[in-house]
């Protein structure tokens, strides 16, 4: 008699529960299209290694669509956004691209994955045919390779080719004025960090032919311990030495190169050094480490950056990231192209966006454009600068020269049959 | 092999009528989450249950399992995009280059017995990992086969389409099914379940037991595969997280949560942990602590699967049914 209780009791929780995961899962969620909310899918890296940035690109999110509402939204309608973690999986990223257009009738994705996670969305994009921003996917090829792109898809990021131009012409100055011809490398064992570093490579010698690599280190990524590859570096004795590696593994490496003063004995050249969540987290910065800005709110050194570094810095009591502006980039490119054609409709939005010019704090001269021919921004802000070892962090940057990047990046694109 | 035998009609009513509800269901039910959830639980379940062949039927616990279905999922995607063949030829170079994986890998792990077997799997797993991650000109390393996956039309099918899609995933899934089922069954079935509970015993019976768990190993490791496959096409794409360690450890997690003694168990804790997966993403994002504690909660707590307790219940009635009617 008892047994049959206990049974019927667990039945009935059982039922009870699947009911509830039932309810939770397949309640229809009612959207219309016409509805006066549009709703926008954000699927990010809420969770794990990288789980900062992806929280940093929500917080910029947050912020700005709050203005944008204020402001009358998408043509007349608010912006929901739907906001959820892929763990930095591709295939969760996939998912849950899908997820967010079939069943919480998302209109737009705004799609802020790293670059694995981006071509997963892209798919996403190109089979349910529904407007997609990459807002963080800095790898060239999303956009560059005729193959790969497709019509609804933007990007409102920076990306490596750019990169690569901008870090070779700077470290050329730097190599001539010095006269630095042994150069070293150091990055992670992975395609960013080969990509990047090779492209380094590339445009060094382009701008100053007499570099030349002795030393190349590849530490896997995510290592803890880098004492081998940075003895190997000291033993080699370069003049010079560039870095790909970021975040938390910068910060260690640094950590970890300070002890053997490393810093002392080279110039160093960390692409990824200038973001706020490596400048804070290093113990002891040193002086002199040259980076490329990811974001700083003194460069460009406006009114309207370092307001808006500050407003964020109230807010979230951190600053900003590298992808909290490129978010900013991606939903204000949204928000303008509605505006220019009125309509929230993702392919009217797409259409009005091609070649847009918007007024963007992180623009060179105040102002980026989405380029018609592949729909990548340009003309974002990007520079080069060495660190001090308290705020501003790197008090004089040299800006890029935009001409420079452009002509290059379309010999690059010649190259590699991207035309 | 496929002699009759005793329930084969029934499987075989069981799998029509599986399949045909399967397919009617998105004319009843219109929704494309549901298209895609089932998309997806139909390569996992082909993935939990080749694993449970191995884990359940051999009593040979593989920590590597997830590197036939990553493999799966690089072999068809990379067929497709470098070869440009046509999908069913892709299929069958998934299927043989799956099995000399199998051989290989089978060849050398099934020397090896209990926790060195499991460790030894995971460790050619790790190294297919590494390889993915290395070997970028081919696989796109950590960024995976980039740009898409071609789904030429065949026969009539264009798997671009979702419903074809959808048609093909749950035909594959439910023959896959009925396919293990089938060798679950037969003698050969068998020897398996005596190698697991007696190893001695068959070899003094004569069976050569290393023959037999290679070949459930490459069968596991085919239909593994095939599961890799289906994921590469809904996703059109293939990841190294396929390949990682974590994609073995889901699988041993789904035939827990289904349970490992019967047939349809791990099929059905594919089901549970996708939806328990989308629905604790959907809610928080400490998903992995909610999950975690739903696992140990089977673990400790129920200590057996879903399907264990339906299959208990199920015996206990008609235990008690023959006692009254006797």
């Amino acid at each position: 008699m008892t047994r049959n209780r206990a049974d019927l009791d667990r039945r009935t929780v059982l039922k009870g529960a699947a009911a509830g995961a039932a309810a939770t899962i397949f309640a229809p969620n009612i959207v219309a299209a016409q509805s006066k909310v549009v709703r926008i899918g954000m699927p990010t890296i809420l969770s794990g290694r990288v789980a900062q940035l992806g929280t940093s690109s929500r917080n910029a999110i947050q912020m700005e669509v709050e203005k944008i509402n204020a402001a009358g939204g998408l043509a007349g309608r608010q912006i929901e956004m739907v906001i959820r973690d892929s763990k930095g999986q591709p295939q969760e990223a996939a998912r849950v691209a899908r997820e967010l257009v079939n069943s919480d009738g998302c209109e737009i994705l705004l799609d802020a994955e790293a670059s694995s996670g981006s071509f997963a969305v892209q798919e996403v994009a190109k089979d349910l045919g529904v407007l997609v921003m990459h807002t963080n996917s800095e790898t060239s090829s999303l956009t560059a390779d005729p193959k790969i792109r497709i019509p609804l898809a933007f990007r409102s990021c920076r990306q490596g080719i750019h990169d690569a131009v901008v870090s070779g012409a700077y470290a050329a100055e730097i190599a001539k004025a010095k006269k630095i011809n042994r150069w070293g490398t150091c990055s992670p064992d992975y395609a960013y960090g080969r990509d990047n570093t090779q492209l380094f490579v590339e445009y060094l010698k382009h701008f100053y032919p007499q570099a030349e690599v002795t030393t190349e280190a590849w530490p896997k990524l995510f290592q803890p311990d880098y004492t081998e590859v940075i003895t190997r570096v000291l033993q080699s004795k370069p003049q010079a030495l560039y870095s790909a590696l970021w975040g938390g593994d910068l910060t260690s490496w640094v950590d970890q190169a300070n002890i053997y003063a490393l810093f002392s004995q080279m110039e160093v050249f960390a692409i990824n050094m200038a973001d706020y969540t490596v400048l804070t987290a290093v113990k002891n910065l040193p002086k002199g480490i040259h980076s490329a800005t990811r974001y700083i709110k003194t460069y460009p050194n406006t009114k309207a950056n370092a307001a808006w570094g500050d407003e964020y810095r109230a807010r979230f009591k951190e600053y900003p990231t590298n992808w909290s502006w490129e978010n900013w980039v991606g939903i204000h490119f949204i928000a303008e192209g509605a505006k220019k054609a009125n309509s929230a409709d993702g392919k009217k939005i797409a259409e009005a966006m091609r070649g847009l010019k918007i007024d963007c704090p992180f623009g060179a001269d105040g102002t980026v454009t989405m380029r018609a021919e592949d729909q990548t921004v340009i003309n974002y802000a990007i520079g080069w600068g060495a660190t001090i070892s308290g705020e501003p962090y790197v008090p004089e940057v040299t800006g890029a020269n935009w001409d420079t990047i452009l002509q290059l990046e379309a010999e690059w694109k010649k190259r590699n049959n991207y035309t | 092999m496929f002699a009759t035998r005793p329930n084969l009609t029934r499987d075989l009513i069981i799998a029509a009528a599986a399949l045909i509800v399967l397919l009617l269901l998105p004319y009843v039910w219109p929704s494309r989450m549901i298209n895609d959830l089932v998309i997806r639980v139909s390569a996992f379940a082909l993935f939990a249950t080749s694993l449970n062949l191995l884990v359940g039927y051999t009593g040979m616990v593989s920590f590597g399992h997830g590197m036939f279905f990553g493999f799966g999922a690089y072999a068809f995607g990379l067929s497709m995009q470098r070869l440009g063949v046509s999908i069913p030829t892709a299929i069958l170079i998934t299927i043989v280059s799956s099995a000399l994986l199998g051989l290989v890998v089978g060849a050398i792990s099934i020397r090896l017995k209990d926790i060195y077997f499991s460790f030894i799997t995971l460790a050619f797993q790790m190294l297919l990992y590494s390889t993915v991650i290395a070997w970028v000109p081919l696989t796109g390393g950590d960024q995976g086969l980039m740009g898409g996956i071609p789904r030429p039309p065949f026969l009539g099918i264009d798997l671009s389409i979702e419903s074809h899609r959808y048609a093909f995933a749950v035909t594959l899934v439910v023959i896959g099914l009925l396919a293990m089922r089938q060798i679950v069954e037969s003698p050969f079935g068998y020897t398996l379940r005596m190698i697991r509970d007696n190893t001695e015993r068959a070899t003094f019976l004569g069976i050569n037991v290393f023959r037999a768990k290679l070949t459930a190993f490459v069968i596991a490791g085919v239909f593994g595969a095939l599961g890799g496959m289906v994921m590469a096409l809904f996703v059109s794409g293939a990841y190294p997280e396929f390949v990682n360690w974590t994609m073995s450890g889901e699988g041993i997690f789904m035939i827990m949560l289904g349970g490992l003694s019967t047939f349809i168990g791990p099929a059905a804790g594919a089901v549970i942990l996708s939806l328990l997966n989308d629905v604790i993403t959907r809610g928080t994002e400490h998903h992995g602590l909610v999950l975690g504690a739903v696992i140990l909660l089977f673990a400790l707590g129920l200590r057996k699967g879903v399907t264990d307790f339906i299959a208990d219940w199920f015996r206990v009635r008609r235990e008690a049914s023959s006692r009254s009617g006797g």
